[in-house]
């Protein structure tokens, strides 16, 4: 393997092989001799103007970056350094244009540029005049505030802030730095030895190194200190924290034109096009369609069959397929218009939400743990949120109104001054579990520090962004947007939106017991009604009293061991001492004379006794103590928490000032920001405007603002990215296929004019999104059958057109839960605290039943580390930290799964006695039902033909394996048992049931 | 999506439509004889080879991913890897990073910095120096703890990396990082890109295989093979040690043979009637062969896994003999037998967190040296006596190092070392790595890496390169953005210690 300076050398030649005559000035010599080095000025000043200067210049450095002169160069941008003298590959600058990632435009840099940049910056990135290698700041420098307040909020304003101010010092403010607290002045501008703060940090007495730990801080690095040293001794001026508003002029880092693509344009409203077909139109979806096909001299497939088309829809909007009962039902409604009234029946069904729900819980990256650390907490209360969620969908709540509850609930009224608590109440609070719902660390003390907390954020942000914006904004996070006009400010002024709620600088524990006992308050509501609290007292209260007994029992046990043990080791003692010590032991603090106190305290050595001593002392102690905790453990894992809210809110008063933080990183603040939206996103809006909230004064009204931005009627995109997530989960695929990126790097629309008018549609009909689903559904393309037609095929490949359905594997929900219906195990008791999971001694994690049967599967506790088995297998998507778009694979596993899983022969088996009870010896009556069950049909005569065969042949091998085997219960039924329920287990294994046609 | 960036969107779906066309095209001339077919596209054979692609295939627009062999960016050194996770963090100081001035300041304060970035800021002590004692070995002279008599035989094979640094001081992070790149969860792991690159030789056992500890599951547990938001398929795949080496691999009852061709044959039949009533439609080739697949690796799974065909002597120098070193022996050379059959990369876990040593230093290093030293010695030699080391990576080292302080703990009797992602020691060896070298240097302390510094990012960088791949072009297009495994930050191969 040849190393990098040689590779870098033969670049280099390879270049001059290519130009000879370009590179003879430069005296690049023979082989064997030195090379001289490429210049600055001569040779990489030119390549840089070509290229990078119109952006990285003077007018508007983009990224802050101006590449003009070396030492700007060095000195870098808002994502750090550009080069890194004699290193190439730690440059950044080398890595973008590598990369080919910049410049932005089709024309990049020739390798043999590259080669030459490289070379320069490995041979020490010389200039021409002064060779300054430091990017060190002359000592005499004025430091801004900006730079020293952030160190204050990071390791300082926890206890000397707005919480709490410790020996009567604030930090935050110039004002109250200057006055200082009960020691006096913190401050002392100009000198730096006599200011208080100074000397108490060099001493090492501040941060208090006992605190560290439960505030989460750390001490000030050596650069942080010099940094506050500097800002005293040049005065310790402060600096203005004046919003400089963005929304009356022009912005200097995004330009009109780039607000011009069509996803920052509001929607319009398209006429509906004239087509030839007009007999196909059902509604206008068919006839923007059928436009395109037309165009392509195709059109729809015919008509799925009415069976077909009812599994389809039960499978599409309640996640279930229909039970004999409903498919008996539907065929005998013979009617016109049977189809729409199903349609409709099934989004009246409460099973609609259930379904649907999930889509949005895994945008939002629902879960029912903290996750990120091993421990993976379990989240108490999260399930009050996915209860919102289903109830908000089957009531149809108005999408502008569901975002605005989500994002802001708690500014919607003053939920601290309600008298009465009613479910509604909890409806608006628990909505803010949307921004609550990422993987979360910082209950626990080792990761609780700042930068884990602008992670949860930067996390928070990202659902934000994916789900409800369709715009990947996580990129701009450490840099400027790569593709999109949004620069990394733009990011910091969305996080500053929440920074009233999620302040990094003043946090509060995500858990609701707080079990690292941090000094956080708990980001939890003590709100519930009445009727719960009392529901949670009556359930513990028989639990609190068998832990109580547990110990009192274990107490009583432990005082004459206590005595014991103490006659023991007063032995030693002369009687008369020995006689008083061990009163003076038995009496209780305040009850002890002077005398008594003072013996006690004396011989404290002797008279303590810990439980440690005791079980040291005693081994059947030990024992018995071990058995007794784990005893009272167990219990009190039974207790139901105390009914609480997991929600965001306003924290009141002024946050914490927020900076742009450059390369993401928390210890580099930047530029000063405030809350603001998306720069880009500019047309036809009114824009992002903090007022106080009518209904809650004391709220900052921060993210009510945002989402009374978002659901304007004729905002860019938040219909837009809704529409298409629906009709996503109706074809496959979205209009636009990468549902979370309707950016430049995105996929642009199929049907441009038919998401618009769609996304009209839905505003126009109050934001309904069942009006939504009523509209796909009963138009003619989505009762095409899925039939593949060669011809068609090759005008269509990629059924971009939707001339045919598309035949769709279930995902892991739709599965686990068909499974239970079809086998008649599925309990479909609503809402509440999940069922718990467990994990067989062979690591398969499964579902916990009840006497009624098994939950829906969004009704099972959804905890990061144990996701079910069953539907990890089929692709379930981890929550890191959401998901917007699924994907699917097709492995092993899956097979080994079905064919082997212990859950699924236990439901197999189940449905095969139920099938016995019903129809007796009469197979053909068995498999029919089966069929319907599953399929949703009647098997046809081969089918039929098939399973009988299939049956014969397991009944005979069931029966001889019987024989061989000591089974009490009578062979014959058995085997036929067994039999059908490997039937059973086939049809539920098999494509037919796993695939929706 | 593809292991190359393609220069335009257009140009994108123009590949995607032949791709699309000539898979599709060959599926349509077999709807009803395809089962060998199916199989053969699904096993890899040379069906394709005539036109090897570097990206997974398309159908209805979305990408088809599998695990068909694909030829690298470059020719590579190494073919499969194996590596051998210590997990926990190992002490570098103890270990492989001799620090004699540490006796002269033992007993000091440690500054600031130091403990600005410790775990447990309220247990600082003072500069701890090793108690253990090294020596010099080997032609190349490469010092090493008596801890690792073992390893010490065989550095004349190893590149020694002393001044590796990560990023966080917790486990989680730090693994998450060492795994995929960054801090933060939910990234796919080295192993999942690099079968995403280069699929596997053997389609009838998973890619990425890893061999997790019967006693229990490392720190972050399954999330250390996971492919994120790669495709499922990249996955580490959990191969236990005792019993079935697969969960649900066989039914939990025990059933003659007949009764389970029976019960296949009847899912295949009814599978078929409803392939015929869907043609063009691949997803169900692919299933109806995963099936056979499925069925097939009840063999070969268990086979491979099978160490009673291993000889005497193999068995007693992985330790199989000694209890100690009986469970990790056993699942190096399993490691090996894996590799020997095509697996692509292997990655052994040990028990939780034995490195860990945050109390009572020596006795836990003794321990963790006990258990693991001679097995990996073992397998080195193995495979260099197979001819197999030259072909196969294999990588040592956890997800940071431990600081040369002492950490007090008010209930313990003898200090520990917490944690130091500043600085910490990893060895590779085979696949195209120089034998016999140490790399880089720790500060005079051993806190901080100071000369030829590798970031984490690099030693990826490394790895994918030795693999014949270019970090920068292995690729995975997610939001419309190219993904990579060491993210957006700057990386470089680690040229010094290559062959």
């Amino acid at each position: 393997m040849i190393s990098s300076a040689v590779r870098r050398l033969c670049i280099l030649y390879l270049a001059l092989a290519l130009s000879v005559t370009e590179f003879l000035p430069l005296g690049i010599p023979l082989l064997g001799q030195d090379i001289s080095l490429p210049t600055f000025e001569s040779d990489i000043v030119p390549i840089l103007k070509a290229n990078c200067l119109m952006c990285h210049g003077e007018t508007t450095p983009q990224a802050g970056l101006d590449l003009r002169t070396r030492d700007s160069i060095l000195k870098g941008g808002k994502s750090g350094r550009a080069v890194v003298p004699g290193s190439s590959d730690k440059s950044l600058l080398i890595d973008k244009i590598a990369s080919k990632s910049m410049p932005p435009g089709k024309v990049k840099l020739t390798e043999k540029e590259i080669g030459l940049i490289r070379l320069w910056i490995d041979k020490g990135a010389a200039g021409g005049e002064i060779t300054v290698t430091s990017s060190k700041r002359a000592a005499n420098d004025v430091v801004s505030e900006h730079e020293v307040l952030p160190i204050f909020q990071m390791r300082c304003t926890g206890c000397h802030g707005k919480r709490r101010q410790e020996g009567g010092l604030d930090l935050r403010t110039q004002a109250s730095r200057l006055k200082g607290g009960k020691s006096g002045p913190a401050l002392v501008p100009g000198k730096p030895e006599e200011s208080l703060l100074m000397k108490r940090i060099l001493s090492g007495e501040m941060p208090p190194p006992k605190l560290l730990y439960e505030y989460a801080v750390r001490p000030p690095t050596t650069t942080e200190v010099e940094t506050l040293r500097r800002w005293i001794a040049t005065g310790a001026a402060a600096a203005p924290t004046a919003a400089a508003s963005l929304e009356d002029s022009s912005d200097p880092l995004v330009s009109d034109s780039a607000r011009e693509f069509w996803s920052f344009q509001p929607p319009k409203r398209p006429d509906t096009p004239r087509i030839s077909h007009q007999d196909l139109v059902r509604n206008p979806i068919d006839a923007f369609l059928l436009q395109k096909l037309e165009a392509k001299n195709l059109s729809f497939s015919p008509q799925a069959d009415r069976l077909t088309l009812l599994r389809r829809c039960y499978l599409d909007l309640t996640g279930l397929p229909p039970d004999p009962a409903e498919i008996d039902a539907y065929l005998k409604d013979d009617g016109s218009g049977a189809y729409e009234r199903m349609v409709d029946r099934l989004l009246a069904s409460p099973r609609y939400g259930e379904r649907w729900a999930q889509f949005w819980l895994n945008a939002a990256g629902y879960s029912d743990s903290e996750g990120l650390i091993d421990e993976d907490l379990i989240r108490p209360h999260a399930w009050r949120y996915r209860d919102y969620v289903i109830r908000s969908l089957n009531s149809d709540k108005r999408y502008d109104q569901f975002l605005t509850e989500q994002i802001a609930g708690d500014e919607l009224f003053d939920y601290k001054k309600v008298k009465q608590i009613t479910p509604e109440i909890i409806d608006k609070l628990a909505a803010t579990g949307f921004l609550r719902m990422v993987p979360d660390g910082t209950y626990s003390t080792g990761n609780a520090s700042v930068p884990e907390r602008f992670n949860v954020v930067a996390d928070e942000i990202e659902v934000l962004s994916s789900s409800v914006l369709g715009l990947t904004m996580g990129c701009a996070r450490c840099h400027d947007h790569k593709y999109d006009p949004m620069p990394q400010r733009d990011y910091y002024r969305l996080s500053a939106i929440l920074q009233t709620a999620y302040d990094p600088y003043d946090w509060m524990t995500p858990a609701a017991n707080n079990p690292y006992e941090l000094k956080f308050p708990t980001r939890h509501l003590d709100i519930a009604l009445d009727s719960e609290r009392e529901e949670v007292a009556r359930f513990n209260a028989p639990v609190e009293a068998e832990i109580k007994q547990a110990e009192t029992s274990l107490q009583a046990k432990a005082t004459p061991l206590r005595e014991k043990l103490l006659d023991e080791r007063l032995a030693a003692f002369p009687q008369s001492i020995r006689e008083d010590l061990k009163t003076a032991a038995s009496i209780s603090e305040e009850k002890r004379s002077a005398l008594q106190n003072y013996l006690v305290e004396k011989f404290q050595e002797i008279v303590k006794i810990t439980q440690q001593d005791l079980v040291k002392r005693f081994p059947d102690f030990k024992l018995e103590t071990e058995n007794a905790k784990k005893n009272i453990d167990a219990l009190k894992k039974k207790l139901q928490p105390k009914p609480q809210i997991r929600a965001l809110f306003d924290m009141g008063g002024e946050p914490s000032t927020a900076y742009l933080l450059r390369r993401g990183n928390a210890q580099s603040p930047g530029d000063l920001v405030h809350p603001g939206v998306p720069s880009v996103l500019k047309a036809g809006l009114a824009p992002y405007k903090v007022v106080t909230p009518e209904l809650n004064r004391e709220s900052s009204g921060r993210r009510l603002a945002l989402a009374r931005w978002l659901v304007q009627p004729n905002h860019p995109l938040t219909a837009r990215v809704m529409v298409n997530r629906i009709w996503m989960h109706h074809f496959g695929t979205g209009l636009v296929a990468s549902p979370s990126n309707f950016g430049r790097s995105g996929v642009p629309p199929t049907h441009p004019e038919l998401l618009d008018w769609l996304a009209t549609e839905f505003v126009q009909s109050g934001w309904s999104m069942k009006a939504i689903h009523r509209l796909i559904m009963t138009s003619t393309a989505y009762r095409q059958s899925s039939h593949f037609d060669p011809a068609v095929h090759q005008a269509d490949p990629e059924n971009a057109l939707l001339s045919r359905m598309p035949l769709r594997r279930m995902d892991p929900e739709a599965l686990y839960d068909s499974v239970l219906k079809a086998t008649g195990r599925l309990d479909l008791t609503q809402f509440g605290r999940p069922a718990e999971v467990e994990v067989t001694p062979e690591g398969e994690v499964i579902a916990k039943g009840s006497n009624k049967g098994w939950r829906r599967s969004i009704y099972v506790l959804q905890r990061r580390k144990t996701p079910l088995t069953m539907m990890e297998v089929f692709d379930l998507p981890p929550m890191s930290p959401n998901c917007i778009e699924r994907r699917q694979s097709t492995v092993p596993t899956q097979a080994l799964q079905m064919m082997n899983s212990e859950v699924l022969r236990a439901h197999s088996r189940y449905l095969s006695g139920r099938l016995i009870d019903q129809f007796g010896e009469d197979r053909n009556k068995q498999i029919e039902e089966l069929y319907l069950r599953a399929l949703s049909r009647r098997p046809t005569p081969e089918e039929m033909r098939v399973a009988r065969e299939g049956l014969v042949e397991l009944e005979k091998q069931w029966a001889s394996h019987l024989e061989n085997t000591r089974q009490e219960a009578p062979k014959l039924p058995t085997a036929r048992w067994f039999a059908l329920a490997g039937l059973c287990q086939s049809v539920l294994s098999s494509a037919d049931f796993l695939y929706i046609d | 999506m593809a292991l190359k960036p393609t220069a335009t969107s257009k140009q994108n779906v123009f590949d995607r439509r032949l791709s699309t066309l000539s898979r599709r095209d060959f599926f349509s001339g077999f709807s009803y004889g395809l089962h060998g077919a199916a199989l053969a596209w699904l096993l890899g054979t040379d069906l394709f080879s005539a036109n090897p692609s570097l990206a997974p295939g398309q159908e209805e627009g979305r990408p088809v991913y599998d695990l068909k062999p694909r030829p690298p960016h470059f020719p590579p050194k190494a073919k499969s890897v194996i590596q051998l996770f210590m997990n926990g963090g190992p002490s570098q100081v103890d270990l492989f990073d001799p620090k004699p001035i540490l006796n002269k300041f033992a007993g000091s304060a440690p500054s600031r910095d130091i403990v600005n970035e410790i775990e447990f800021a309220n247990e600082v002590g003072s500069l701890l120096p090793s108690s253990f004692k090294y020596s010099k070995h080997g032609k190349s002279g490469i010092e090493v703890s008596e801890l690792m008599p073992h390893l010490s035989e065989c550095v004349d094979d190893i590149a020694l990396i002393r001044s590796m640094y990560g990023e966080h001081f917790n486990h989680e992070p730090a693994l998450y990082l060492m795994h995929g790149g960054r801090t933060l969860p939910g990234r796919p792991s080295l192993g999942s890109w690099v079968v995403y690159g280069l699929g596997s030789e053997n389609q009838n056992l998973p890619a990425y295989i890893v061999l997790d500890d019967p006693k229990g599951l490392p720190i972050n547990s399954v999330q250390n093979w996971q492919s994120g938001w790669l495709p499922p398929i990249y996955q580490g795949t959990r191969f236990r040690s005792e019993g079935l080496p697969l969960l649900n691999l066989k039914p939990r009852e025990e059933l003659p043979s007949p009764l389970v061709e029976a019960q296949r044959t009847l899912l295949r039949r009814l599978d078929e009637l409803h392939r015929q009533k869907h043609s063009g439609q691949p997803d169900l080739d692919a299933r109806i062969a995963n099936y056979e697949l499925a069925a097939r690796m009840q063999i070969t799974a268990t086979d491979a896994l099978n160490l009673s065909q291993e000889s005497e002597e193999t068995k007693e120098m992985y330790g199989l003999n000694q209890e100690i070193t009986a469970s990790y022996g056993k699942r190096c050379l399993m490691a090996r037998r894996l590799v020997e059959r095509g697996v692509r990369f292997v990655q052994i876990f040990i028990e939780s967190q034995i490195w860990d040593a945050h109390s009572d230093l020596e006795n836990s290093l003794r321990y963790s040296c006990g258990k693991t030293d001679k097995p990996a010695a073992a397998l080195l030699k193995d495979l260099k006596q197979r001819g197999l080391l030259d072909s196969t990576l294999v990588i040592w080292g956890g997800e940071f190092g431990r600081m040369p302080l002492s950490q007090v703990r008010d209930n313990t009797g003898s200090a520990g070392r917490d944690h130091n992602p500043s600085g910490f020691s990893i060895w590779m060896a085979g696949g195209g790595v120089r034998g016999g070298m140490a790399l880089g240097a720790t500060d005079d302390l051993g806190h901080k890496a100071v000369e030829q510094r590798v970031s984490v990012h690099d030693f990826h960088a490394t790895i994918l390169h030795l693999l014949g791949m270019n970090y920068r072009d292995l690729v995975y297009q997610r939001h419309g953005l190219n993904e990579r495994l060491t993210d957006q930050f700057p990386a470089r191969v680690v040229s010094e210690i290559l062959v």
